[in-house]
């Protein structure tokens, strides 16, 4: 009884197994439908494949989703494009909306002349809030063959507070040729980077400038050498640490030195005042003239004029010690 | 105020020292009776070269620039064995007629520093105008400024140490005497005897100097 019932059981599973088999076909394709790129999981069986007008079972969409596809990227308020857009700048800092807080601008203002100082490109940035999106009529190329086809060679990027992996860079048609696009998408990557290791947007862009006035360290060695070779990877690396050291000291002690300047010329004048008063009392004192009471005194001893005496000392000898002289004895000290 | 020659306190008025008899009498004993002219600079003993007078004397000339109610004048000069160079002060500012002192300028104002190199000594006296505003130890620290230069022989210097010495006392003692002139006034003035009212202000002139009475008014 017990083996018949065995037997049962595996011919059950047997069959069950050839119906799985035959119910899910493997799919197959021929040598066309290869050539025509509908492989790579791009072909999808009659079964998977959604109908015409079918409608998909998806979660509806939740009302921040439903808010934020239907409000706009905000643009630039147009009052500002002349300030941005119009000419070529005069600082290297481009900062009309007031992205960047008073102190910050400074700072940031003071390594950009710091590097326009210490490196033949300059650096020119302009500062738009994060979400902002550049009007669609202009091209960052066409406005850097315009406005920065003279003069210095410059770097120009467009830099989105708070959103650092918005950043562009663009350079100036002097530095076009020279300097590989590999090499500028790397330095702009970099300075992306080390923007993103910090979480404060002022740190931020701090960082992003820093290391971007290092690339462009580099660039200007390409464009100097007149080498279109883009650098080698290893340089991103094996960066040197000290000029990094030096801006960031240089960058930190800006602020200070603006500082410097700006009350130098009032302490100096201030100064000045206070040694011509001090002359001046020095000399009304000096020229001071001092009178004592005239009082009545008795004559004393029959003198006419005086009477009594002063001190008298010794200086014989330099053991007879001047502290002992003080006190006044009766006969010269040489007496006693 | 003390006696030239035991240096002991003496009293106001006083006509000799009553613990040693002292007074000009036996001073002019000692130096002679007769006056003698002097130069606010006399160097006797000739141990100021020329540069040397010159800077002493411009030290000399600054105190009575500002000063002008007052001179100061050095004497330098072999005093021998006998001397004592504190009496011999006493005396020659009673007796001595400085030349270029002004003849209005009594000995009263001068200040005199006498020094002998044979004895190595130097004293300081004063006339009485200055009594009230001079002590012993103002003069004392004015020689202790010269003390260091007089030990290697370098006089000039330490008579212009003293003196630039003497004139900042004296200027501070004539702004005191300014903001406090009652107290310079008690040291000369006669003492208030038990009982006295000091200070009494004469009916119907509050500001008038006030004199002093004894016993009720």
């Amino acid at each position: 009884m017990r083996g018949w019932q065995a037997a049962m059981g595996g011919a059950v599973w047997l069959a069950a197994a050839a119906a799985s088999a035959q119910e899910v076909p493997l799919p197959t394709w021929n040598e066309a439908e290869r050539a025509a790129g509908l492989v790579d999981g791009a072909l999808l069986t009659a079964d998977a494949a959604p109908a015409a007008g079918e409608p998909l079972d998806l979660a509806p969409p939740t009302a921040e989703e439903s808010a934020a596809s239907e409000t706009p990227a905000p643009g630039i308020p147009e009052k500002f494009w002349a300030a941005y857009f119009g000419e070529r700048p005069r600082k290297f800092l481009i900062d009309p909306q007031g992205v960047l807080s008073a102190n910050d601008a400074r700072e940031r203002l003071g390594f950009l002349n710091y590097h326009a100082g210490d490196s033949a490109i300059d650096l020119f940035v302009y500062v738009f809030k994060g979400d902002q999106e550049i009007p669609a009529e202009l091209r960052a190329e066409e406005m850097a063959e315009r406005f920065f086809a003279s003069g210095r060679p410059a770097a120009i990027v467009w830099y989105f507070q708070g959103s650092p992996q918005r950043a562009a860079l663009h350079l100036s048609p002097a530095l076009t040729d020279a300097v590989a696009a590999a090499e500028q998408r790397r330095a702009l990557e970099s300075s992306i980077m080390q923007a993103l290791e910090k979480e404060n947007p002022s740190a931020q862009l701090e960082a992003f400038l820093v290391q971007m006035s290092i690339r462009i360290y580099w660039m200007e060695q390409l464009w100097g050498g007149g080498a279109a070779a883009a650098t080698p990877a290893a340089a991103e690396v094996k960066l040197p640490k000290k000029p990094d050291q030096k801006a960031v000291l240089l960058a930190k002690l800006q602020p200070l030195l603006d500082k410097a300047r700006r009350f130098a010329l009032p302490a100096a004048g201030t100064a000045g005042a206070l040694v011509v008063a001090g002359l001046v009392a020095a000399g009304l004192r000096l020229r001071a003239r001092f009178r004592l009471p005239v009082l009545e005194v008795e004559p004393r001893l029959g003198g006419d004029h005086a009477a009594g005496a002063g001190a008298v000392i010794s200086f014989a000898s330099a053991n007879l010690a001047l502290a002992s002289q003080r006190e006044q004895r009766s006969d010269d000290p040489r007496r006693t | 105020m003390k006696c030239p020659r035991c240096v002991q306190r003496i009293h106001r008025a006083a006509a000799s020292c009553p613990h040693c008899g002292f007074s000009i009498v036996e001073a002019d004993a000692l130096f002679g009776a007769q006056g003698l002219r002097l130069r606010r600079l006399t160097d006797t003993a000739g141990i100021l070269r020329h540069g040397d007078r010159e800077q002493v004397e411009a030290a000399l000339g600054r105190i009575t620039r500002r000063l002008p109610q007052l001179f100061a004048a050095v004497y330098t000069g072999a005093l021998g064995e006998a001397a004592n160079i504190r009496q011999f002060g006493f005396w020659l500012l009673n007796r001595a007629t400085f030349e270029d002192v002004p003849p209005d300028q009594r000995n009263d104002a001068g200040i005199l520093i006498t020094l002998d190199p044979e004895s190595k000594t130097a004293g300081m006296v004063f006339g009485y105008q200055l009594d009230a505003f001079l002590e012993e130890s103002d003069s004392f620290d004015c020689l202790s400024r010269a003390h260091a230069y007089w030990l290697e022989e370098r006089y000039a210097d330490g008579f212009v140490k003293a003196l630039s010495h003497l004139e900042c006392v004296l200027c501070k003692r004539s702004r005191q005497a300014r903001r406090h002139p009652k107290h310079f006034h008690q040291k000369v003035s006669a003492p208030v005897m038990p009982g006295a009212r000091a200070f009494h202000h004469p009916p119907g002139n509050p500001l008038a100097v006030g004199k002093i009475t004894e016993g009720p008014p």
